[in-house]
């Protein structure tokens, strides 16, 4: 007991840590090391920002263009002797003139625009017609047979410049561009360049490609992505209608009634492993198990939906479970404790709980699905050409379509550049469709989280 | 039905106190988790309009025995009960008793403090909507108020009642768990540390509470507090690595035990 005292001071000596004011070696290294990962973080966060941007910045400038359209405002005279011969205006009769025998009307009312702006030119009025898109006589006429009382005036029509004068317009072609083209020579681009200072030649934004229809290969001024927007909400309506129900039951007797066993195991792995397969699997199991065995219509929204919802089930199913799981345990004790049968544990305490994470994992699930555009493949809806609007909802669900994914897809894939301009802009819809679900999932999340 | 006070237990004729009715009566229970077994051979009679403590070191399966008089033990896969635990002489492990309707009868507070999260008056009127215990809207409202009152919370709650549960504090959330639990008319009313998460005036209030309670409910207390055993109690049984050491009268236990275990617990030797 004697060096009691002694040890102690020893001790307390050896355990000194210096000044606090000065760092030791460890410290720094400490330091030092933190000082590199904040760094690393910070770079790894200005990487990422890099891409995205750059993402931002190409799909804004090649997908803007298409939201804008040029037009030519032409005065056409609409005679009679060449629209309704025996001049009674029966719309049998009307109907039956081709557009063909529009196109010299159309021809003459160029002529005239043109005269009207004081533009010179020694080109033939059919090479004229060269700068207006061939879906021109098409318009004049839809609009002559659902009004024939227009015959016999003359009529303001804004028809759709060619893709090229569109193109000229935003920048996209050249003069030396036209070279080789067939269609359109430099001689076109003067006359537009007038026609434009004369406010014949005009470009507007273009309601037409959000709400419009598709169009053959060699008329992209006139294609629109309404139809296959149209199919894609037909195939989500699928999706919702049978994903939600199905994954939330699934998921709430896998997690809450079923006993643990091998067989309950199984099932679980298998989930687990479905989100992981590649999606044209499940376009491939869709197009035997539906269209080939079930002889379900191929290309119809009814099939992508059922396709697009065996490839969502898991993702519903894995995040209803684990939302079902962060249920705190002690609110089923509690429910069960003052004798709530098992299900009403669930359904009154549980599931209001799981609410939040169900909708959201519900929500990204089909944004996943809208987007998706292998499946799509094998059921015959990219490549189709959607260029009718569905007549109702059962025409919705079962008359081929396209969807927004395959349609982009589509027009990406084919050769003019002016559809590539349109797929940039298809994107452009298509992820505002995406943020404004995934928008609408943490909404819906902070509200309901928000209550308690 | 007097042929209970007959099969009472042999330790109960040193009782000063009168000899009540036995509400439950457990014959050789075994509880196992998987291969553990955490109780062994209980035997125990315990009493109607009464409080009976259950002390015992912590693991030594309070806790779990307290769950097999509700069947809250079914929730847990692995925990398998054998033997004989008879509520009015009626088998509640019998294949024909419904565990739901068994645990209105048998309520339970849990040791942490666990209201649904939802309103006050939710929380406290859940338990008689889903048993049709009200049959109309103000009839709902006299139970929520009686409860609370009861549990000795009304006055602090009286005036937000649509506010969230859970937004009290930890003491007033386990007096509302009571009120919740006593709303339903239980007839044995299983706490479970109901003190453990409350500081002294709550305990205070909860103990309050209980010797209230025990003029009309069977209640059993799990408790690691040798003085609140002491204060509320008339019966304690001292559990031990999964055995009851002793079950006694509490003045009995405290002042006299037989098994040198419980005198060295309650002296705070072991445990
Ligand atoms: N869900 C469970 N799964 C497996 N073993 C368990 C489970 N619950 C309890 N046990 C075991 O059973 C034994 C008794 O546990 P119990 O919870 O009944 O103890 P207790 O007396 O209530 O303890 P405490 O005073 O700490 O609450 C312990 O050994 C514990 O590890
Ligand atoms: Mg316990």
């Amino acid at each position: 007991m004697t060096d009691a005292p002694a040890t102690i001071a020893d001790a307390s000596a050896s355990r000194s840590k210096g000044s606090l004011l000065e760092k030791d070696a460890r410290t720094k290294k400490r330091n030092a090391a933190e000082t590199r990962f904040k760094a690393y973080g910070i770079i790894a966060i200005g990487i990422g920002l890099a891409f995205l941007a750059a993402l931002v910045f190409s799909i804004v400038r090649n997908g803007v263009p298409a939201f804008t359209q040029t037009y030519v405002t032409v005065p056409i005279t609409l005679e009679a002797e060449t629209l309704d011969p025996e001049g009674n205006r029966d719309p049998a009769d009307i109907s039956g003139v081709m557009t063909f025998a529009y196109s010299p009307l159309i021809q003459q009312g160029l002529q005239s625009a043109l005269e009207e702006a004081d533009v010179e030119t020694d080109m033939s009025a059919s090479d004229l017609t060269k700068m207006l898109s061939s879906s021109a006589e098409n318009t004049v006429r839809q609009r002559v047979v659902s009004n024939p009382d227009l015959i016999g005036e003359t009529e303001e029509f804004r028809l759709l410049a060619s893709s090229r004068v569109d193109g000229y317009l935003k920048g996209r072609v050249e003069r030396a561009d036209l070279e080789r083209d067939r269609n359109l020579d430099a001689a076109h681009l003067d006359i537009v360049d007038q026609l434009q200072e004369a406010g014949v030649v005009s470009r507007t934004f273009n309601m037409d490609f959000i709400l419009g229809t598709d169009a053959s290969d060699n008329r992209p001024e006139q294609a629109g992505i309404g139809a296959s927007m149209l199919g894609s909400f037909f195939m989500m309506l699928v999706v919702l209608a049978l994903a939600l129900p199905i994954g939330v039951a699934a998921s709430i007797y896998l997690e809450e009634f079923a006993p643990k066993n091998k067989f309950t195991d199984l099932i679980e792995v298998n989930i687990s492993n479905l989100a992981a397969v590649p999606s044209i699997v499940f376009g491939i199991l869709g197009l035997a198990a539906f269209i080939q065995f079930a002889g379900l219509p191929q290309s119809a929204p009814l099939v992508g939906g059922l396709v697009l919802t065996l490839m969502t089930l898991p993702t519903i199913i894995i995040s209803t479970r684990a939302s079902l799981k962060s249920v705190p345990p002690s609110i089923r004790d509690a429910a069960l404790g003052v004798g709530a049968s098992p299900m009403q544990a669930v359904f009154h305490h549980v599931l209001p709980l799981a609410a939040p994470g169900i909708l959201t994992g519900t929500i990204i699930g089909l944004a996943q699905a809208l987007g998706e555009t292998a499946p799509l493949l094998l059921i015959g809806m990219v490549g189709f050409i959607a260029s009718n609007y569905p007549e109702g909802v059962a025409s919705g669900f079962l008359d081929p379509n396209s969807a927004m994914p395959a349609q982009i897809y589509e027009w990406a894939k084919r050769a003019d550049p002016a559809f590539y301009e349109r797929a940039w802009g298809g994107i452009i819809i298509l992820l505002v469709f995406l943020l404004s679900m995934n928008l609408l999932a943490i909404i819906l999340r902070r509200r309901f989280e928000r209550r308690w | 039905m007097n042929q209970e006070t007959a099969v009472r237990n042999d330790r109960d004729t040193t009782s000063h106190l009168p000899n009540n009715q036995i509400k439950v009566s457990a014959r050789k229970v075994q509880v196992y988790y998987g291969d553990t077994h955490a109780i062994k051979d209980v035997d125990v009679d315990i009493e109607d309009r009464n409080v009976t403590a259950f002390i015992g070191p912590s693991g030594c399966g309070k806790s779990t025995f307290l769950r097999c008089i509700n069947r809250m033990n079914d929730t847990i896969p692995i925990a398998r009960v054998e033997g004989q635990i008879l509520i009015d002489d009626e088998d509640i492990y019998d294949k024909r008793i419904d565990p739901v309707q068994l645990r209105a009868k048998v309520g339970m507070v849990f040791q942490k403090p666990n209201p649904f999260p939802k309103s006050i008056y939710d929380n406290v009127a859940y338990g008689p909507k889903i048993h049709g215990l009200a049959k109309n809207k103000s009839e709902l409202n006299d139970i929520v108020e009686k409860s609370l009152r009861r549990a000795a919370l009304w006055n602090e709650v009286k005036d937000r009642l649509q506010l969230p549960g859970t937004g009290l504090s930890g003491g007033q959330q386990q007096r509302l768990c009571i009120a919740r639990a006593i709303a339903t008319e239980p007839e044995i009313l299983l706490m479970d540390e109901p003190c453990s998460a409350l500081d002294p005036i709550a305990t205070d209030q909860v103990e309050e509470l209980i010797r209230e309670l025990k003029g009309n409910y069977s209640v059993v207390i799990v408790t690691h507090s040798m003085q609140q055993a002491h204060r509320v109690s008339q019966k304690t049984a001292f559990f031990h690595l999964g055995n009851l050491v002793e079950y006694d009268d509490t003045e009995t236990i405290f002042k006299n035990p037989k098994d040198e275990r419980t005198e060295s617990y309650i002296t705070g030797r072991i445990g």
